[in-house]
């Protein structure tokens, strides 16, 4: 291997590694036992798995990071908050609101998707800013048409001044009832089968939908949207359809998410999941531009693995907890700026590269 | 409208059918109740079934789920719209145990339901020994809550 392609090689795992370091460095101080550990692994990946595996697509689009995938998941929330109401409980619970979110998360989606076409090459502050635009939808909402235009019964759900949604909502109806549905124990460590084989089937749908017409074509607008033009393929069309699939795969991941949680943030839960999601995507060696379902993979063992290591060596080196929480929050943040700053580096040097090419194939005619 | 406009919008209409169906199966299915167990006497039409066991035992999917003695409650969660036990009833202290299996179905509009066993055992009709459970709210429940929508709320307080 030659000197400059190990230092590619570097550059391009220099996240991962970073991260894996981290963990290697944390895991020993931090005094948690690896059965503890390889739960918490298992349990966090069941959780967050179809979340991050649905920014896969427009990214495949060319569309980046999809910050918007808070709408979704803000659909997924409705559907729950709904359910809890009508009392319906347990898996059938989890699939109702399943069905009342993807509605509404296409919906989100297509506009979305309409929106960032008329933004092309700045989708994901566009998508950032959107998801703060939705957000303030979603409080409307939740915190004043819930109650007199949407009914809420129960005290439990609705505030006490009789409109509005409480800070927390309890969902201990379906708390987790769908990673025991196939209670699995192996070495102590809790394998939330149905879970798995929910997020397995996402992952062949992934894999699939890749060799699928619509899917070469996401990957032909990926590339280059004039060329993709050029050869007829509507363009605006495939990016939306990118945009909706995503919204409705966050939705859908949203539920399976708060099912294990058992309870809703219903003002926070949606706004930390976009940012934590996409932190895992990146730290899982995962680019603007790149992404596979290895990443995701990877992605949450590394992160959550600092995550939950992170806090309790924070306590260890220097007494106080709350170092260690600083710290992962920090990271997560700090990931998305280096991917950042990584992707528009490489886009600039792509770019003088290609200008020093034409320049010197010019030069070249000119001469001669 | 052409053959493949047709087509597509047959699978769409067949797809929301498909929905839409699942969604009322799971309002069905789904639906949660708690269920009381009371073994209390009970007053209908003016007449007291006073005859209340020793105790009852429920089983639920066979796993006990409530041991009530003579003027306890129990109760269980429950999913769906019909509901089995098995009732394990003790007249006297150190009597025989007699095993009744019960299957009934729950009112949809109710979330919480009381079963006066004795009533039931007594052969009273349906709407004798069912009756809706209304919670009374907790003093927590009745506290008023601050809705907090902003997790930067305060950090941008920069002071006069």
């Amino acid at each position: 291997m030659s000197k400059n392609s190990l230092g590619d090689y570097l550059r391009r795992f220099s996240v991962p590694l970073m991260f894996l370091l981290i963990c290697a460095v944390c895991a020993p101080i931090s005094g948690l036992s690896p059965s503890y550990l390889a739960n918490e692994i298992v349990t966090r990946m069941g959780r967050n798995a179809f979340l991050i595996l649905s920014l896969l697509i427009p990214i495949m689009a060319g569309m980046g990071l999809n910050f918007s995938m808070t709408l979704g998941a803000m659909a997924g929330e409705i559907g729950l908050i709904l359910v809890c109401d009508w009392q319906i409980v347990g898996i059938p619970g989890m699939v109702l609101a399943m069905i009342i979110s993807i509605p509404i998360s296409a919906l989100l989606g297509l506009f979305c998707g309409k929106v960032l076409n008329m933004a092309k090459g700045r989708e994901m502050i566009t998508s950032y800013i959107i998801s703060f635009f939705i957000n303030g939808i979603y409080q409307l909402v939740v915190l004043y048409l819930m109650g007199p235009v949407i009914p809420i019964k129960h005290g439990t759900i609705k505030l006490p001044r009789g409109y509005g949604v409480r800070n927390t909502v309890s969902l201990l109806s379906m708390r987790q009832k769908l990673d025991n549905l196939i209670p699995l124990t192996i070495a102590g460590v809790k394998i939330p089968v149905a879970t798995f084989i929910i997020v397995f089937l996402l992952c062949l749908v992934i894999i699939w939908f890749r060799k699928t017409k619509l899917g070469q074509d996401m990957r032909a607008v990926g590339q280059d949207m004039e060329v993709a033009r050029d050869a007829g393929i509507d363009v605006e069309r495939t990016r939306i359809i990118s945009m909706v699939l995503s919204t409705v795969f966050a939705g859908i991941g949203m539920i399976i998410y708060l099912q294990n949680m058992g309870n809703i943030a219903t003002y926070s839960s949606h706004s930390q999941i976009g940012m934590f999601c996409i932190a895992a995507l990146l730290v899982g060696g995962a680019s603007v531009d790149k992404a596979s379902i290895g990443n995701v993979f990877l992605g949450i063992i590394l992160f959550h693995t600092m995550f939950i290591v992170a806090p309790k060596a924070g306590t260890v080196i220097t007494g106080d907890s709350m170092i260690g929480e600083y710290f992962r929050v920090f990271v997560s943040y700090a990931v998305i700026t280096v991917a950042l700053i990584m992707y528009e580096t490489n886009k600039r040097k792509n770019k003088s590269k290609e200008s020093q090419q034409l320049a010197l194939s010019q030069e070249e005619e000119v001469n001669g | 409208m052409d053959k493949s406009k047709k087509k597509v919008l047959i699978y769409r209409i067949i797809a929301l059918v498909v929905l839409v169906l699942i969604a009322t199966a799971m309002f069905i299915i789904g639906r949660g109740h708690t269920v009381y167990f009371d073994n209390k006497p009970l007053e209908y039409g003016g007449k007291t079934i006073d005859e209340v066991p020793y105790k009852i035992d429920v089983l639920v999917n066979g796993e006990k789920v409530a041991s009530i003695k003579e003027g306890e409650r129990g109760m269980v969660d429950t999913m769906g719209q019909n509901f089995n036990m098995q009732l394990l009833v003790t007249k006297e202290k150190d009597g025989k145990t007699s095993k009744i299996q019960v299957g009934l179905p729950l009112p949809y509009n109710m979330d919480g339901i009381i079963l006066n066993l004795p009533a039931m055992l007594a052969g009273l009709p349906q709407d004798a020994y069912i009756s809706e459970f209304i919670p009374t709210p907790s003093a927590a429940e009745l506290e008023d809550e601050e809705v907090v929508t902003d997790e930067t709320e305060g950090l941008m307080d920069f002071g006069e």
